[in-house]
């Protein structure tokens, strides 16, 4: 009867999500992002914290899903938003917590979760504003072009339709031409074949600050994605002049300074080291500065990548960005020490015609793929319109409108969200996991024993990378014996193990004086903590 | 006619100051004016003992009581434990916009064992003031130029230095407390004050295996047997204990991080630049500090007060970022750098990454990097004060016995005197002071925080002053005029680093007619072969990108009408100046 009442209640509460999306189409408002997210928190797994509010009074969420003692138990953190015009990706991070508490609450057993919903507010909201353009910063105002002014030159709907595609002039001396593989696309003049070009071409916009260039002030702040400290693009626009230099970048930090028991991190970005991971340079592995991934970490990555290509259908095309000065994806991994693992979710797909043949730019590939399939508003055709910057020249507005090269149609995320739910509990499941084998108790005489024992890592990963080991934020494997010390012969009664690799084992031992049980304690937040009694 | 009225009018006013003196002020009869130091100063320091963070603040206080005129005090942010971040701004305030001048920013004691740093800025605090009354070139100094000057930006921790048990080389850190030996615990074996004498000193036992003996000739000093002979001590280390049982003595204790691993530019995370916390500017003094200079862009010169060794220091931090700091900025470092050796006796003017050590996210690279800001960094302390000879540089035992037995009678070591140890049994603790070796002697505190002083106010100096000189006019027919004006920089430094100009961190410096009717107006690249670079938009304002150190750059417009036009000049790094037909 309890039971019957329970799985009803689930069914129910499923069946709301249901109708939920499907009475809409479309990635959810900010405001429909947060109902959801308070909705997930009323499970007892899970708690929804506001870190801090944006300086667009935008809430950055976090939402930790666990049973029990929490931070003892290794943990995976989901991060999505991390790039405003993504919106896919805060979709995937919400619907993997309410996959999470609803159908794999098993999964908490033995894992904890934290999932940022969305890291860029701010920039995210302008998917739904009157205005739509693929937006990366913050509300914070800055001078993005050095001039001594901040925001005076960002973007202008040239056509009025409400959203921010491209322009094109006819000018002699432009650098793009007609692309021969679909002539609504635009790429640049093959210089190196003495190809002429045709088209100055810019974002939609005006030279609003007179100083000659195009939409290079925008009226938009920092960008989660590029203010980050790896190889942070110091004074670049969206960058700033300090790395983790707002609000929200410096709450998520501190908030994850504080969480011990984060092993690995899958993000939710453009950056894509699942379809292939990345690769070892000896060279740069060994500079001090260090922009390679260490070797070991390499065979991890490697690893990790085979699960999820078995575990998500849609095939690799074009996936080349394994990341980008200031992000957040390679920060988790240099800067932070832990596994990091990231994807777009989605990409266009290789389309092939007929004949047989692809197409080798990635917006000819779109829309012969978009043509197949019947869509007919994914383009904004060419249009001539007055610019008051080029009195006396033809400029044509147009191109793929915003969002759609990073975000698939809102019908199709359901399964992207349930193949990427599979697969992170996939590497839930690879944790590290310690256990004590072999255990041997010898008495020596006169009250002395000697106790030894194998403390084994029963996982594929080992409890810390290469990088991890080098990290400082990362603790190490900590053994206790929880005697008094004077009964301590020999041995440690506090042993610190700096790694101890997949399936490998460190073998422990002590001589105690005395009789009555013994307790152990080994482990780390990160990897877990088993407890063991001796019985002398 | 006029000098002899002036001579005149100051034997008058000397005799008239020498009755008053006589008359009222009977206290200060009995002393006599030394050169180069503030007689009758209204706020009365010494410079020959340290302060405690409430010393220092003080002393502040005081100051800006005393010369409301010149002197102001603020608190520019908390520390970690909350205290008052304490800034004095001092400036001729009757003369222009403090924040409108080009300005000098001074800190010390970064490092909170790096004590002097606090006492040389408060030095150079009191001397601006108080000498300012009657010394025209301090006069012309305030007028001119501002100076930020924050003596302690670890107040917590230089208390601890002071208040409680250390060595010369604690804490390096600030009062944060972190796990330093990976256990999971913070801080839980730091340092023990067995003997309760306020300094962490040495431990040596007898032993019969021991490698040492007490120098007959002076026992103080532990010296190693030669190797076919048996010793009688053996070296425990650090006074201390092992306080969370690992087999470690004194092996977590404040910190560990260090505050000048912690700034935005070249940052780098602990395992490759070990101290760094969790990214630039997670310490609050230090995003205090940054948060002041953003706001503070009129800052073109700074100094950072270290301890010990001698130097002064400029950056790059690290070898990858020898590029950032190009020739023509590294001349005008060279000449400051080498004044300063004239200076300072016994310093080495040096560069960081090559003469030092390598170091990622340091203050001066921050300073110079991020906000291209001409930074030094003086090591202060030489051994070479001592004795005035080169010596084999910091921690030269045997110097330091000789100092201490003939310049110090014993005052810097603690003798060796025995205690029962929980963990090691009979020990004898003894050893050089916190306050030895690293520090100032009472006695050389007050000449080298004055010549440091001048060091800072040669660099300060040396920021850029700019003038118009020469507008010159010239009649082209049909109601039009050429008006030419030259911006005069008479100083070192530019408007703008090169650094800058890069990067675009300031903004230009903008050269503004108004009173005449502009039809265009030019850059001068060339005068004598006409080059000029037009500016289409807002040529009544012309936007400079530099004004170069003993240099200068001329403007030129063409007006259609305007007898009675201003110029302005106005510089963020360079300060405003004005002329007016």
């Amino acid at each position: 009867m309890k039971k019957s009442i329970f799985s009803w209640l689930l069914i129910s509460s499923l069946g709301f999500f249901g109708t939920a999306f499907a009475q809409s189409d479309d990635y959810p408002t900010l405001s429909q992002v947060n109902q959801r997210m308070q909705q997930v928190a009323k499970n007892s797994n899970a708690t929804l914290t506001s870190l801090i509010k944006t300086a667009g009074g935008k809430d950055i969420w976090v939402l930790k899903v666990g049973t029990g003692d929490l931070d003892q138990k290794p943990a995976i953190a989901v991060v999505g938003g991390v790039e405003g015009f993504h919106v896919l990706s805060t979709e995937l991070a919400v619907q993997f917590a309410e996959k999470l508490v609803a159908e794999h609450a098993d999964a908490l057993q033995t894992t904890t979760f934290y999932i940022f919903p969305n890291m860029s507010p701010d920039a995210y909201e302008q998917y739904h504003a009157a205005l739509k353009y693929e937006r990366r910063g913050n509300a914070i105002s800055v001078d993005h072009d050095r001039d001594g002014k901040a925001g005076e030159n960002g973007y202008s709907d040239l056509n009025g339709d409400g959203m921010i595609t491209w322009m094109r002039v006819e000018d002699p001396m432009g650098d793009y031409v007609v692309s021969k593989q679909d002539d609504r696309v635009l790429e640049k003049a093959d210089r190196s074949k003495g190809e002429a070009g045709k088209y100055l071409v810019y974002k939609e916009s005006r030279d609003d600050d007179k100083d000659g260039n195009f939409a290079e002030d925008l009226k938009e702040g920092i960008a989660f994605n590029k203010s980050m400290t790896y190889k942070f693009p110091v004074f670049q626009p969206l960058a700033g002049d300090i790395p983790v230099s707002q609000l929200e970048s410096r709450a998520m930090l501190d908030y994850l300074f504080e969480q011990w028991n984060i092993f690995a991190f899958v993000t939710f970005s453009p950056a894509n080291n699942l379809s292939t991971p990345l690769k070892y340079n000896a060279g740069d592995a060994r500079k001090r500065v260090v922009t390679s991934i260490l070797e070991k970490d390499q065979t991890i990555n490697a690893m990790i990548s085979g699960i999820y290509n078995e575990t998500v259908s849609q095939k690799a095309f074009q996936q080349n960005n394994q990341g980008t000065d200031g992000d957040f994806f390679q920060w988790a991994y240099f800067h932070f020490g832990r596994l990091s693992f990231g994807t777009p979710g989605y990409w266009v797909p290789e389309y092939k015609g007929a004949d047989g043949k692809g197409k080798s730019n990635a917006e000819a590939n779109y829309l012969a793929w978009a043509d197949s399939l019947g869509w007919n508003d994914v383009f904004v055709p060419w249009t001539e319109i007055q610019h008051p910057d080029f009195p006396g020249k033809k400029v044509e507005v147009g191109g793929i409108k915003p969002f759609l090269m990073a975000n698939p149609p809102y019908v199709q995320v359901g399964k992207i969200a349930d193949e990427h739910t599979d697969f992170i509990l996939k590497l839930a499941a690879m944790q590290p996991k310690l256990e004590m084998l072999n255990i041997k108790i010898e008495s020596l005489g006169n009250g002395l024993t000697r106790i030894s024992a194998d403390l084994f890592n029963n996982s594929p990963l080992p409890t810390h990378s290469d990088m991890g080991e080098r990290s400082r934020w990362l603790r190490k494997v900590r053994v206790d014996l929880d005697v008094p010390q004077d009964r301590i012969i020999s041995g440690d009664k506090i042993q610190l193990i700096d790694v101890i690799d997949a399936y490998q084992k460190v073998s422990l031992s002590w001589i105690v004086k005395g009789s009555g049980a013994v307790p152990v304690k080994a482990g780390a937040p990160h990897v877990g903590f088993i407890n063991a009694n001796f019985k002398l | 006619m006029k000098k002899i009225n002036t001579l005149k009018m100051i034997v008058m006013l000397a005799f008239a100051t020498l009755w008053i003196a006589v008359n009222p002020a009977k206290a200060q009869e009995k002393f006599f004016r030394a050169v180069g130091t503030p007689h009758k100063p209204k706020v009365e320091l010494t410079f020959n003992k340290y302060y405690t963070y409430e010393g220092l603040v003080d002393a502040m206080k005081k100051i800006a009581a005393a010369h409301p005129g010149l002197a102001k005090i603020e608190s520019i942010g908390k520390s970690y434990l909350g205290r008052d971040i304490m800034t004095l701004t001092i400036t001729d305030f009757s003369v222009g916009k403090s924040e409108e001048k080009p300005a000098m920013w001074i800190d010390g004691n970064i490092h909170s064992n790096e004590i002097q740093g606090g006492e040389f800025s408060l030095y150079a605090a009191w001397y601006l003031t108080e000498m300012q009354g009657d010394n025209e070139f301090i006069q012309e100094l305030l007028r001119d130029k501002t100076f930020y000057i924050t003596p302690t930006i670890n107040p917590d921790a230089r208390n601890d230095f002071f208040l409680e048990p250390n060595t010369a080389n604690s804490p390096r850190s600030g009062m944060m407390v972190l796990d330093n030996d990976g256990d999971g615990m913070a801080g839980e074996d730091g340092m023990d004050d067995l003997d309760g004498d306020g300094h962490i000193t040495m431990m040596i036992r007898k032993s019969p295996t021991g490698r040492f003996i007490k120098d007959p000739q002076d026992p103080r000093k532990l010296i190693m047997v030669e190797a076919d002979k048996v010793g009688e001590y053996e070296m425990l280390g650090q006074e201390g204990t092992d306080g969370d049982g690992d087999g470690r003595v004194n092996d977590d204790g404040v910190g560990y991080y260090d505050p000048n691993r912690d700034w935005g530019w070249n940052w780098q995370p602990d395992y490759i630049q070990r101290g760094a916390l969790r990214y630039p500017f997670t310490l609050p003094e230090n995003r205090s500090v940054m948060e002041f200079v953003m706001k503070h862009p009129n800052i073109a010169g700074a100094q950072s007060f270290h301890n010990s060794g001698g130097m002064i220091l400029r950056g790059p931090g690290a070898e990858e970022d020898v590029n950032t700091y190009n020739r023509e900025d590294i001349r005008i470092y060279d000449v400051i750098g080498k004044k300063g050796e004239e200076l300072l006796p016994g310093y080495r003017y040096i560069v960081v990454y090559k003469d030092l050590y390598s170091v990622f996210g340091g203050e001066l690279d921050w300073f110079y990097g991020n906000r291209g800001i001409f930074t030094y960094s003086n090591e202060l302390m030489t051994s070479y004060l001592y004795f005035h000879k080169q010596s084999a540089g910091r921690g030269n035992q045997d110097e330091n016995f000789d100092v201490d037995k003939y310049l110090t009678m014993g005052d810097a070591f603690v003798n060796w005197h025995e205690y029962e140890h929980p963990q090691f049994g009979t020990v004898e603790i003894g050893g050089f002071k916190k306050t030895f070796g690293r520090a100032h002697p009472g006695f050389l505190l007050e000449q080298d925080a004055h010549r440091n002083a001048a060091f800072t106010i040669y660099h300060a100096y040396h920021t850029p002053k700019l003038s118009i000189m020469d507008v010159k006019e010239e009649e082209l027919g049909g109601g039009l005029k050429a008006i030419t004006a030259t911006i005069f920089n008479e100083r070192l430094m530019p408007t703008h680093a090169s650094q800058d100009l890069k990067y675009k961190i300031e903004r230009p410096d903008y050269v503004t007619i108004s009173g005449a009717k502009v039809v265009a107006g030019f850059v001068v690249e060339d005068e004598d072969f006409n080059k000029f670079a037009e500016q289409k938009m807002s040529p009544e304002r012309i936007a400079v990108e530099n004004v170069p150190g003993m240099s200068a750059v001329k403007v030129k417009w063409i007006v259609s009408s305007g007898s009675n036009y201003s110029i302005t000049v106005d510089s963020a790094k360079g300060g405003k100046a004005s002329w007016k037909k």
